[in-house]
């Protein structure tokens, strides 16, 4: 369903998916197993057990299993209970007549490499929570260059800290894209200044170390850790990442991905 | 006798409320014979009988007590002790510590008798009130997701405890020893339960969690003395029952919506009603094969404890995409909205808003941002804030406040009645979410990154779900919780290691210890041979603190 990629239209464009899959369960035999490229792992049996399951079972479950006219097997509670096809070589062999389910012969091995890509397929439920580190740039890809340079330079301010060909040069090629997504909005790590200035009137300034409701901790000149307590000093924090936080209230979503196209393409 | 005499107190002042809010006569005349059979009685009922826990007691538990999670049915947090006072605080010290060399502690221990009672996942500790010395520790190791413990239920002898793989351990409060463990759900399917069970009457009411499976939510009554199931209410209804239309016909959405049910409720005795929070649908960020409002998916609902009937609910967050569980202690209280007095039910929800209904009807009274937010629009009719279309999960993220850990969470709130405020550890917390199923989605089917979060301590006005006072308490996500008391004091946290005792009325802060590492849990406190003790506990470390002990008379 790559066709999501594509932001603006992508509600409209869902149903449509949902036409084409309703097409492709039913013309189930020309359905081409590449259009679920990370359905699954590399291993050999999950391999075998997802051309077996497309062939055997798919026209009634799907053919990735989340059920059609049969159920979904990747939810299922026999299949969670299973151990190496010890309950789903059972059903399968035998059908289930009363749901009109027919009995299949299949190998011992058929049955164990079915019983791989199920648990598979559960796994990948299991892990749905987890976003890929190498999240596909095509789907954040969705902005306009051309907006993104001109928020930056305008609207944004983002020009008055930053540089395309200052700080950002190669920006796009030191970060993967997920990760320049989410640094361009909110660069963590960057440290705070604090000036702290004592009751004789003499200034002390570094990068914080703690700050909380009673105590002020910074790194000094010499690079000695000072702490004081914060009802006996004045303390004047210079955060860097404050004008993002600013920004994160006001950016719209078009905002972001016109960005992002902006400085995905400085590299 | 200092709290006899407060009994005393405390009992007139409640029924001088009663005989305030009734017109009725014969109400009035059976609320003066049980004031004078009270009194007549030795001044206040004994909470602990010799055969353990009375749960008829459980209605109105003596001040020096803290029989269930929240202290009380009302989950106010709010304790009428007042030895430690906002005159006395900053003598406040130390009175003993207990390591129990376990996970981070999530609960709130229960005190009766002398003996607290506090678990983490798969242990039950209990420990002299007094001394903090271990009396026993009951370990039972299981399978399914660690994520918390909040505690246990008590009745009679018995104590109650949920466990990671979803079973319920009734165990012997004497000794630790179990009397029947039961199977809640299967574990196998992505099932645990985290939460501390609720005793009413004989009721034991328990809920469920899940997270990254699709499967349905429930809440359960069992009988305190068997286990057996008494009733059971599903999150999703049955196809084709009231709340059904909410879900897409004719798929297996409904019956796989999630709605976990994973944190204890509170009770109103009088209308006979439990309230209970219910959390986010399944699949978590990928809502479009459950088009509709989910119902009773992100909703407070009231059910009859003795029967698990629905009363009537109210939907903080329709048609959920965001994780935002709706499970947030339903605090009660009776107070002034409009120029009337009211019973009502008030909610910081995760979502950002803070829900003010009428407990007896669920009408919606307020419905405000408590904190900074970008996913609404507004508020319809029916107090539901309007989802803005381009906060859903996307593919290429979508940037919203608060994220997914929400803009609070179970971390008890509380409600104080002699200031009248209602205090929330509010965070912020700007996420992207991105939608990452392809075909059916099944589990999450996204996630979001988190940016940059910071947490407050906030004062609300009930009435208008206001900010009164803001209290920062440092950039991370603060999951402290709030107690407060009648010696005018809150009790928290902040991110940086410092326990806090506030004033409730400013949110100035009256005392602070740093101790070491972040409390993940909540607040609660009790009296013992007349000293008041408060039990903060710090990451994996029990402390209590106190008054220093009078000195030694020779």
């Amino acid at each position: 369903m790559k066709m999501r990629t594509n932001r603006p239209a992508w509600r409209g464009k869902l149903a449509k998916a949902a036409i084409l899959y309703a097409a492709i369960l039913f013309f189930f035999g020309l359905w081409n197993s590449a259009a679920w490229p990370q359905a699954v792992s590399q291993d050999p049996a999950v391999e075998r057990g997802l051309k077996q399951f497309q062939q055997s079972c798919g026209f009634c479950h799907g053919p990735d299993a989340t059920g059609a006219r049969g159920p979904d097997l990747v939810r299922s509670p026999l299949v969670a209970h299973d151990v190496k096809g010890d309950k789903i070589g059972e059903v399968i062999r035998l059908g289930r007549p009363d749901k009109g389910m027919p009995a299949m012969p299949v190998t011992d091995q058929q049955v164990l490499d079915i019983a791989a890509y199920l648990h598979a397929r559960a796994a990948e439920a299991l892990n749905s929570a987890e976003i890929p580190s190498k999240y596909p740039m095509e789907k954040l890809l969705t902005g306009d260059p051309e907006a993104g340079k001109a928020y930056f330079n305008g609207a944004g301010g983002c020009k008055i800290c930053h540089a395309p060909t200052g700080d950002l040069a190669m920006i796009a090629a030191k970060y993967s894209p997920i990760d320049l997504e989410a640094r361009i909005l909110y660069p963590r790590g960057k440290n705070s200044i604090a000036v702290v200035t004592l009751p004789s009137g003499e200034q002390v300034k570094g990068p914080l170390a703690h700050a909380d409701d009673f105590v002020i901790a910074l790194r000094d000149d010499s690079g000695w850790y000072r702490s004081f307590l914060r009802d006996r000093v004045k303390v004047e924090l210079q955060d860097p990442l404050a004008v993002h936080r600013e920004l994160l209230d006001k950016l719209t979503q078009a905002d972001v991905h016109n960005l992002f196209a902006y400085l995905e393409g400085l590299k | 006798m200092h709290s006899q005499l407060r009994g005393m107190m405390e009992c007139r002042r409640s029924c001088e409320n009663h005989l305030e809010r009734n017109t009725d006569l014969s109400l009035h005349l059976r609320v003066v014979v049980v004031v004078f059979l009270l009194l007549a009685l030795g001044l206040h009922v004994p909470l602990v009988t010799a055969q353990g826990l009375d749960s008829a007691a459980l209605l109105k538990p003596a001040a020096d007590t803290w029989p269930t999670y929240n202290g009380d049915y009302s989950g106010r947090r709010f304790s009428t002790l007042d030895q430690i006072n906002a005159g006395n605080v900053g003598s406040l010290t130390l009175a003993w510590v207990f390591q129990p060399h376990a996970s981070t502690i999530k609960s709130t221990p229960l005190e009766v008798n002398g003996i607290l009672y506090f678990t983490a996942p798969d242990n039950v500790w209990a420990v002299d009130a007094r001394f903090g010395r271990e009396i026993w520790h009951y370990h039972r190791p299981s399978e399914g997701d660690h994520i918390g413990n909040r505690g246990l239920g008590m009745y009679k002898n018995w104590l109650y405890f949920t466990t990671p793989d979803a079973h319920l351990v009734c165990l012997d409060a004497k000794d630790g020893s179990v009397r029947w463990i039961v199977e809640l759900a299967d574990p196998k399917l992505g099932y645990f339960s985290t939460m501390a069970p609720l005793v009413i009457r004989d009721h034991v009411i328990v809920g469920v969690s899940g997270d990254v499976t699709d499967v349905r939510g429930f809440l359960e009554s069992l009988d305190p003395e068997t286990g057996m199931i008494q009733w059971r209410w599903y999150t999703e209804p049955d196809p084709g029952q009231p709340g059904s239309e909410t879900w897409p016909r004719d798929t297996d959405a409904i019956l796989h919506g999630g709605g976990m049910t994973w944190m204890t409720g509170t009770f109103d005795p009088e209308l006979n009603l439990l309230y209970w929070g219910t959390g986010n649908p399944n699949p978590v960020l990928a809502g479009e094969g459950r088009v509709g409002d989910n119902l009773y998916t992100c909703s407070i609902v009231a059910l009859n404890p003795d029967t698990g009937k629905l009363a009537w609910y109210f939907q903080p967050s329709p048609h959920d995409v965001h994780d935002w569980d709706a499970v947030e202690t339903p605090v009660l209280f009776d107070a002034e909205f409009k120029g009337k007095q009211r019973k009502l039910l008030a909610q910081a929800s995760r979502n950002g808003f803070f829900f003010l209904l009428d407990r007896t009807n669920g009408q919606h009274l307020v419905a405000a941002p408590f904190i900074d937010q970008t996913w609404a629009s507004g508020v319809d009719s029916r107090g539901r804030p309007i989802a803005k279309p381009e906060a859903t999960p996307s593919p290429d993220g979508a940037l919203v406040e608060p994220g997914s850990d929400g803009a609070s969470n179970w971390m008890a709130p509380s409600f104080d009645p002699q200031t009248g405020l209602f205090y929330v550890n509010a965070r912020r917390i700007f996420s992207i979410f991105y939608l990452t199923a392809t075909g059916k989605p099944e589990g999450w089917g996204g996630r979001d990154r988190n940016l940059w979060a910071n947490s407050t301590l906030r004062a609300l006005d009930y009435r208008t779900g206001k900010v009164v006072w803001n209290h920062e308490i440092g950039n991370g996500e603060s999951i402290a919780g709030i107690l407060t008391t009648a010696g005018h004091l809150l009790f928290s946290a902040d991110n940086s290691g410092n326990l806090l005792v506030l004033d409730p009325v400013t949110g100035k802060a009256l005392w602070h210890l740093n101790a070491g590492g972040r409390m993940a849990a909540s607040p609660m406190t009790y009296e013992l041979d007349g000293r008041q003790y408060v039990i903060l506990a710090v990451q994996d470390i029990l402390y209590a603190f106190s008054l220093p002990p009078p000195l030694p008379s020779h």
